[in-house]
C-alpha cells in the first residue's frame, strides 16, 4: 500500500489535466465531504431540536473541538509531522474578536489602558472576526515560513515553542489581553444553528484540500521524500500552504467559542487543548477527515463519561473520592494504546463515503 | 564586577541543566529516532521517589541522590520496555506522539495518586547554601550543578568512546542493522540508551529538588520543553549539538534577565524562544546538525 499516493501523485501530474475531468474530482471531493459531515449534521440536528440546555452547551463546545481537530488534520494528515502549536492559533482567534468586538461599557471594566485605541473600538462581529483570521493567517505565515523550512522533529519542537511564544504573551501583555483573568463581555452571537454551518464548511474545506492536486501531493512528500523531489514537488510550499489553512480553521474555531461562551481566558488555549484534541486526531485516524470527525464523536462522549466519574460518583450509596487527572491518565492511554496497536486510528486509510463506495462495489461483485 | 560574575555563573549553572537534559534526550532520539517527550517524566519519577522515601523516614541527602539518580534510570528502562518497545520500528511521528501519551499518563498519575498540588520535600535543601570566596558569595548548588555536570558529560564522553557497549551506541545511531549484525542485542544496546538518558535526568532532578524545595506533577515538563529546543538548536540528534544547544540557551536566558527591565520579565520566555526560531531561519539544521541531502546514507 506504501507509495499509493506517490503513484496517485505521478498519475495527475502525467494525466492533461482537462477541465472536465478536474471538475468530475470537484465534485466527487464535495460529496465525500458533505456525507463525512453528515452524522456530525445530524447529530447537531438532534441535539437542537431535542436536547436539554446543559446538553446543549456541551455540544456548543465538542463543535469548537470539532472544527479544531479538522483543523489539526489539514495539516497533520496530510504533512505527517506532528504539530502541538495549534491551540495557540486557537487563542489568537478567541482574543482577536474578544478584543474588537467586546461593547465599549465592558472594556472599561476591563481592559481600560488597552493600547493603539482598542480600548475606544467597538466592530461588529462579522468584521472583527475577519480581522482577528486575518492576524492568525499572518502569525501562521510568519511561523509557517520557519516551520516549513524544518524536518519534521524540529518543526514539532518549533510549534510547541509558538505556544509557548503566544501562551506567555497573553498572560503578561495584561494591558491588551486581561492576563490570567477571564476576559468577559464578548458579545454572544453564535448559537448551535451557526456552529453546525461552520462545522460542515471546515470538514468541506479539509477534505477538499486533501484532494486537491496540493493535498495529494503533499501527502505523496510525506510519504518519500525523494520520490516526491524528484517529480518536481516543492514540499516547502505545500507544507506552509498547509499549515496556514490548519491555522485558519483553528482560528475559526476560536472565534466561534468566544462568540457563544462569550468569556475566555488563556488556560483555555493551552497544553489541556492540545492533549484533548490530539488523543481525539489519533483516536479517530489522522489520515482523513472522517478520521478526526469520528476521533471526536467517541473522545467527546467518552471524556464527558470519565469527567463525570473524576468529580465523584455515588455508586450504591457510596460517595466516591474525587478522581483528579483520571480523564489525563485516559487521553494519555487512549493515544499509547492507539499507536502501539493501531496508529492508523479507527477508521484507518479510507474516508466515509470511500468506504460506502468500496462495500457498494464489493457486493456487487 | 561581582554582579557580572554572579550573573555568568547563573548562565553557566543553568546552561549546565539544560545541557544535562538536553543529552538525555539526544541519546535516546540518536540511536531509535524517538523523541521522548516522557523525559520530563522520568525526572518527575524520580523527584517523587525522594518525597515518598522522606515520607518513609529516609531523610539521608545521599540515599535522596542515589534513589533520585537509580529510580530516573529505573524508570527510562520501565517506559522503554512497557511503551515504547512496540513503536520501536514506527515512523518518528509515531514515536513521538507515543511519548506525549506517556507524558500525560504519568503525569496525570502523580495527580491522581499524590496530589494535584505541590508536596514539600526538603531533604535536600542541605545542597543549597551560600559559600563564601573572599568578597564574593555563591551559591553551592550552581558551583556543584556545574562541576557534577562537567564530570558527568565527561564520563559520558569516556564511556561512549572507550567501552564497547559505547562504542555499539555511537554505532547505532549510524546504522542500527549493522550493530546487530556484529552480534550485539539490540535491545541491550536501547536499554543502555535509556539508562543512560534516565541517569542524567536523575542527576538534573537531584539539582531542580535542591532549588525548589518541592515536587508537583508538571515539575519535568516545561524543563523537557527547553531541552527538546537546546537539542533544535543545537541539531537535533547530535550530543556535542545538545550540550552546546544548552548552555547557549542557558545564556541567552541569563542575557535577557539582565537586560530586560522588570516589567517585561515575564516576557522572557517568549523572547527566548523567539530568538531560538530566528536563529533557526538561518540555520533550519541546528548549529552543529549537518545539512543531509535527501539519500545520503552516512551521516
Amino acid at each position: 500500500m506504501a507509495g499509493s499516493e506517490l503513484s496517485q501523485a505521478v498519475d495527475q501530474m502525467a494525466a492533461p489535466t482537462g477541465a472536465a475531468r478536474s471538475n468530475n474530482a470537484l465534485v466527487r471531493s464535495l460529496i465525500g465531504g458533505l456525507v463525512t459531515a453528515l452524522p456530525v449534521l445530524v447529530i447537531g440536528l438532534l441535539v437542537l431540536n431535542f436536547a436539554p440546555t446543559y446538553y446543549t452547551f456541551l455540544a456548543l463546545g465538542a463543535f469548537v473541538n470539532l472544527i479544531v481537530v479538522v483543523g489539526l488534520q489539514v495539516f497533520m494528515g496530510n504533512s505527517n509531522i506532528a504539530n502541538l502549536g495549534h491551540s495557540a492559533f486557537v487563542g489568537l482567534g478567541a482574543y482577536g474578536v474578544a478584543i474588537l468586538s467586546t461593547p465599549l461599557a465592558m472594556k472599561k471594566l476591563s481592559i481600560p489602558n488597552a493600547p493603539f485605541g482598542f480600548a475606544t473600538l467597538e466592530l461588529d462581529p462579522v468584521s472583527s472576526a475577519l480581522i482577528a483570521l486575518l492576524v492568525v493567517g499572518i502569525v501562521a505565515l510568519v511561523s509557517g515560513k520557519v516551520i516549513s523550512r524544518l524536518s519534521g522533529v524540529a518543526a514539532t519542537i518549533v510549534s510547541l515553542a509558538l505556544l509557548i511564544i503566544v501562551h506567555s504573551v497573553f498572560l503578561n501583555w495584561t494591558d491588551l489581553f486581561k492576563g490570567n483573568q477571564a476576559f468577559f463581555g464578548i458579545p454572544k452571537v453564535v448559537g448551535l444553528p451557526w456552529m453546525l454551518v461552520f462545522a460542515v464548511l471546515a470538514i468541506v474545506a479539509a477534505r477538499l484540500f486533501k484532494d486537491s492536486r496540493w493535498g495529494l501531493q503533499l501527502r505523496a512528500s510525506a510519504q518519500s521524500p525523494q520520490a516526491a523531489a524528484a517529480l518536481g514537488i516543492d514540499a516547502k510550499k505545500l507544507r506552509l500552504m498547509s499549515w496556514v489553512l490548519s491555522a485558519l480553521i483553528c482560528g475559526l474555531a476560536g472565534v466561534l467559542y468566544a462568540y457563544f461562551a462569550g468569556t475566555i481566558s488563556p488556560k483555555l488555549f493551552y497544553f489541556q487543548m492540545i492533549f484533548n484534541t490530539l488523543a481525539m486526531l489519533i483516536l479517530g485516524g489522522m489520515a482523513t477527515v472522517t478520521g478526526a470527525v469520528t476521533g471526536v464523536i467517541v473522545l467527546s462522549i467518552g471524556l464527558e463519561f470519565i469527567r463525570s466519574i473524576e468529580s465523584g460518583v455515588t455508586v450504591a450509596g457510596i460517595q466516591m473520592p474525587q478522581l483528579l487527572g483520571l480523564s489525563g491518565v485516559a487521553l494519555g492511554v487512549v493515544i499509547v494504546l492507539c499507536m502501539a496497536f493501531r496508529p492508523s486510528g479507527i477508521s484507518g486509510r479510507h474516508e466515509l463515503d470511500e468506504l460506502f463506495s468500496l462495500l457498494l462495489r464489493r457486493n456487487a461483485k | 564586577m561581582d554582579y557580572a560574575l554572579q550573573q555568568l555563573l547563573n548562565a553557566l549553572a543553568f546552561g549546565a541543566e539544560y545541557s544535562l537534559v538536553a543529552l538525555g534526550l539526544a541519546v535516546v532520539f540518536s540511536i531509535m529516532g524517538l523523541v521522548n517527550f516522557a523525559h520530563g517524566e522520568i525526572i518527575g519519577v524520580s523527584a517523587y521517589s525522594v518525597f515518598l522515601a522522606a515520607a518513609l523516614g529516609l531523610t539521608s541527602p545521599f540515599v535522596a541522590v542515589l534513589l533520585a539518580v537509580g529510580m530516573a534510570a529505573l524508570a527510562a528502562v520501565v517506559f522503554e520496555r512497557i511503551a515504547f518497545r512496540p513503536v520501536r520500528y514506527a515512523p518518528t511521528t509515531t514515536g513521538l506522539l507515543t511519548a506525549f501519551g506517556v507524558s500525560i499518563v504519568v503525569q496525570n498519575l502523580f495527580m491522581l495518586l499524590i496530589s494535584p498540588k505541590p508536596q514539600s520535600v526538603s531533604v535536600l535543601n542541605g545542597l543549597n547554601q551560600m559559600w563564601f570566596f573572599g568578597p564574593f558569595a555563591v551559591s553551592s548548588l550552581q558551583v556543584m550543578e556545574l562541576i557534577v555536570s562537567g564530570l558527568t558529560i565527561l564520563a559520558l564522553v569516556l564511556f561512549l568512546s572507550r567501552s564497547t557497549l559505547g562504542l555499539a551506541i555511537r554505532a547505532a545511531s549510524r546504522d542500527f542493522a549493522t550493530v546487530r549484525l556484529m552480534g550485539i542485542k539490540a535491545n541491550r544496546v536501547i536499554a543502555t540508551a535509556f539508562a543512560i538518558s534516565g541517569a542524567l535526568a536523575g542527576i538534573a532532578a537531584v539539582f531542580i529538588l535542591a532549588r525548589r524545595g518541592s515536587v508537583s506533577p508538571d515539575l519535568g515538563f516545561g524543563l523537557v520543553l527547553k531541552a527538546f529546543v537546546a537539542c533544535v538548536i543545537g541539531g537535533f540528534g547530535s550530543l556535542p549539538g545538545a550540550a552546546v544547544g544548552g548552555m547557549l540557551l542557558g545564556f541567552i536566558e541569563v542575557g535577557l534577565l539582565v537586560a530586560l527591565p522588570q516589567e517585561y520579565a515575564g516576557f522572557r520566555d517568549a523572547l527566548t524562544y523567539a530568538i531560538i526560531v530566528a536563529l533557526l531561519v538561518y540555520r533550519p539544521e541546528g548549529l552543529l546538525g549537518q545539512r543531509i541531502e535527501l539519500g545520503d546514507k552516512e551521516i
